[in-house]
């Protein structure tokens, strides 16, 4: 686990094709594999769920999530 | 109890970050030009359910749109 001070740009180079957590400003939540993105936070997930509360709606293939939506975009390790 | 205030104001501090919404994050951190964030070490407060929710590792970007305020070594709403 590095510890450094990161910039934005590093991190987005860093996080494509990993496991991603997309959470939008209206709280939903969109989990899938991060095919690409841009520095507008303009997403591109494979195999992407989409949960609001409980599990909703299952997307396969390509999903693409507008920036101004996102509120974060989370990589996740599970190591808790 | 350095004061490197003027170059780097917010170094590998844990720092609160207080949203728009009812939000607080706590993470330590690197930024760019439009206060978008990379977190490590990230624990979401939720202000209005009683106490934290969730707890992540690893990183995440979080979008300067919805920031107010910066708490530099801050810890968060303490419950």
């Amino acid at each position: 686990m590095s510890l450094r001070k990161q910039t934005p740009s590093v991190f987005l180079k860093q996080i494509i094709g990993r496991p991603v957590v997309v959470k939008l400003n209206s709280g939903v939540d969109y989990r899938g594999v991060l095919a690409c993105l841009d520095g507008y936070m303009n997403i591109a997930l494979e195999q992407t769920e989409e949960y609001v509360n409980g599990q909703l709606k299952n997307k396969y293939g390509d999903a693409f999530i507008r920036g101004n939506n996102v509120l974060y975009i989370s990589t996740q390790k599970r190591r808790t | 109890m350095a004061a490197n205030a003027t170059t780097n104001p917010l170094q590998l501090l844990p720092t609160h970050i207080v949203m728009k919404s009812d939000k607080e994050i706590v993470g330590t951190l690197g930024f760019d030009d439009f206060v978008n964030m990379v977190l490590e070490v990230v624990t979401k407060f939720e202000i209005t359910p009683k106490g934290r929710r969730i707890t992540k590792l690893d990183q995440i970007l979080l979008n300067g749109n919805n920031i107010t305020m910066l708490v530099p070594g801050g810890e968060g709403p303490e419950v």
